[in-house]
């Protein structure tokens, strides 16, 4: 690709900065990876081509200081930014200090992203485009009582969520009065921790919601396409766990007229890059209603559904596009085939609570087979730590038909040993085989309505199986030669440190 | 080379505190195991992975991390220790004690000494990677005693708050 782009700065971590990383040498750029103090022996450093030390673990002083990234991009002589998902992906400060300083930002414009971050702005386009939207108001009086009166101007159940968030964090659903103080405290403590701005926005609750996405991608030369939708209604307190291609719910009729809601609202917004529009689907059939919940400026988590589906590769048209070429398809030329499922692989304790985990992979396994891609951000003898997201992987699967690709995520996650900090593999297994995921009865509080069956069916201690007590009995502490990928052979008393350095 | 008998515990959750023991039978590189009278034969690769064989075959991964044994068979995560003679693998939780489960920043203790608790009360609201986490009653009772403050970074395994049961 008669490229401008020579090397990319990589501002982030974990999976994501991995997969760009592969994407850059694939297309013939040269990546740099950054890091923190905590990551200085991460994946993500080992796999580029160069890497930078930007600062201590808290991210604010490492992944989220813009003055340090686009010194480091200066110092490597880097000539594009990728920013990833999470981190400074949505935030316009970022693009607007690249513009200044002469970098190519791998994304959309800083003002499209700007009126988009904005869930008061990106309504008001958004229903200037006729695209409907869920009825919702961000309080001109911020106080408790302002916050108060608006949830009860909307009727219960309300949702009170971050003006200037996603993920999830500073979001509430509030079924009545006497729950309300408590919430709207609660959500502005953590909005403001999170993205520093505790304004708060109110909107009604669709209840047993789908939320299905749209990927869009947009060039500079007028030219927005729709790479179909992404069904992502199997959610933890609005945190995506399972995501699939195609919805099961979505019909031929009403795929049709969410792509084209979503290439319209791309075309309003003036939109360039990647970037996903996020619908609340209600009802079933041909006559389901969508509203529009948010535009995602960027790259999203669970984009290689869509490659698979598309058989697309959706980060390096981000370089075509950012490099000021074509989009490398036309609409007419893309099209579904067979399903896609992703699963997120987190270090959690879904038997207590979720609760997020740190430790040592002591061992760590990654499934393999037609049909199966693992997008990781770790190796065995890596550690999990507590300062960033404990998102490790993500398992995707294609296959011809959904219930082709569930058996093949259920057994690829059986062959998935994570050992020494625990994770989710379990709980997703559960997940895949609960009957209401069998059958594509998805809705957002599917999780929550069916904990109890998820939860690990008895007491381990009940059942667990002879094998597992003869494999205790022959466990031992790995402590034997590694091979490295150079073919020499890395024999040490402590091949935790030695297994880091491998593949540099 | 003689044959050795292991002793081993469930370690996570569940009251059963059921043993079992596992008679290993010889060692090399194909060895025999036997679990309540039935022999499994075992090949392993000494890098985790083991193949376990008695009418099917059972494909597990096991490692030790310090005391603790953990097994991987069938998508089941199992963590196990040896037992020892007059010594519980786990820590009893007769007096009610509620600890930090991985380091976090206490953002708020919401009960004093005395206080009344009812099962699945929030106590403390602690806050790690940017969420907050409530440390709940695991039982009825009263506040025995409190053990942090607000602002105060907990370590795992620290007793926060003591709950006098009844």
């Amino acid at each position: 690709m008669g490229s401008v782009i020579r090397r990319v700065l990589i501002a982030n971590r974990g999976e994501i900065a991995v997969r760009i990383a592969r994407a850059c040498r694939e297309a013939g750029l040269e990546s740099v990876a950054v890091y923190s103090d905590a990551d200085a022996d991460a994946l993500h450093v080992r796999v580029a081509d160069r890497a930078v030390r930007i600062g201590p673990a808290a991210p604010a002083e490492s992944y989220l200081s813009v003055p340090t990234l686009i010194a480091a991009a200066d110092q490597t002589e880097a000539n594009a930014i990728h920013p990833g998902y999470g981190f400074l992906s949505e935030r316009p400060e970022l693009p607007r200090a690249c513009e200044k300083a002469g970098i190519i930002f791998i994304g959309p414009p800083a003002g499209v992203m700007e009126r988009m971050g904005s869930k008061i702005g990106a309504r008001a386009l958004m229903q200037g485009a006729g695209v409907p939207i869920v009825p919702g108001d961000t309080p001109r009086d911020q106080s408790d009582d302002g916050v108060l009166a608006a949830a009860r101007g909307l009727g219960y159940p309300v949702l009170v969520k971050a003006s200037a968030g996603g993920g999830g964090k500073g979001m509430r659903i509030v079924r009545h009065d006497g729950e309300a103080v408590e919430s709207i405290a609660a959500a502005r403590r953590e909005a403001t921790a999170a993205f520093g701005d505790g304004t708060l926005y109110v909107e009604r609750l669709i209840d047993r919601p789908r939320h299905v996405e749209i990927q869009i991608f947009a060039d500079a030369h007028g030219n927005v396409v729709h790479l179909f939708e992404r069904e992502c209604s199997v959610q933890r307190r609005h945190q995506k766990i399972v995501e699939e291609s195609p919805s099961p719910a979505v019909t031929p009729a009403v795929r049709q007229r969410m792509g084209d809601a979503a290439v319209a609202a791309a075309r309003a917004a003036g939109y360039r890059n990647a970037g996903t529009i996020e619908f609340l689907v209600e009802g079933e059939g041909d006559d389901a209603r969508f509203y529009f919940l948010e535009m995602n400026t960027r790259l999203q988590v669970e984009h290689p559904v869509t490659e698979a589906v598309a058989g697309v590769d959706l980060v390096r048209a981000q370089f075509v596009v950012a490099d000021g070429g074509r989009l490398p398809w036309t609409q007419e030329a893309l099209a579904q085939r067979g399903h896609a499922l992703e699963c997120r692989v987190y270090a959690e304790d879904p038997a207590h609570g979720f609760l997020p985990q740190a430790g040592p992979l002591r061992l760590y396994r990654e499934p393999t087979g037609p049909g199966i891609r693992v997008d990781s951000g770790v190796t065995e003898g890596d550690s999990v730590g507590v300062n960033y997201d404990p998102l490790l992987a993500k398992l995707i699967v294609h296959a011809e038909t959904r219930e082709a690709a569930r058996t093949r995520a259920a057994n690829a996650l059986r062959n998935y040993p994570v050992l020494g900090t625990r994770t989710n593999i379990p709980f997703l297994i559960r997940l895949l085989e609960l009957a209401a995921f069998r059958t594509g009865r998805l809705h957002t509080g599917m999780i929550e309505e069916h904990l109890a069956q998820l939860a690990p069916s008895d007491a381990p201690s009940n059942n667990v199986p002879p094998e597992a007590f003869i494999a205790a009995a022959f466990a031992t502490a790995p402590s034997v030669a590694r091979t490295g990928s150079d073919g020499s052979t890395l024999a040490d008393a402590d091949p935790w440190s030695t297994l880091r350095r491998w593949g540099r | 080379m003689p044959s050795r008998t292991i002793m081993l515990v469930p370690i996570s959750d569940g009251d059963d505190d059921r043993q079992y023991q596992v008679e290993v039978l010889d060692d090399g590189p194909r060895q025999r195991a036997r679990v309540e009278q039935r022999v499994y034969e075992v090949t392993h690769d000494g890098h985790g992975s083991l193949r376990i064989t008695s009418d099917r075959t059972t494909t597990a991964w096991a490692v030790t991390v310090g005391d603790v044994r953990w097994v991987f068979v069938d998508g089941r995560v199992y963590e196990l220790a040896e037992a020892r003679p007059r010594e519980r693998a786990r820590a009893g939780g007769h007096h009610g004690s509620l600890t930090a489960p991985m380091p976090a920043t206490v953002l708020r203790v919401l009960v004093g000494v005395g206080d009344a608790v009812k099962r699945g009360d929030p106590l403390v609201i602690l806050e790690a990677m940017k969420m907050e986490l409530p440390v709940r009653a695991t039982s009825a009772g009263r506040i025995g005693a409190v053990h942090c403050r607000d602002g105060e970074l907990v370590q795992p395994g620290v007793t926060l708050i003591e709950i006098d049961e009844g």
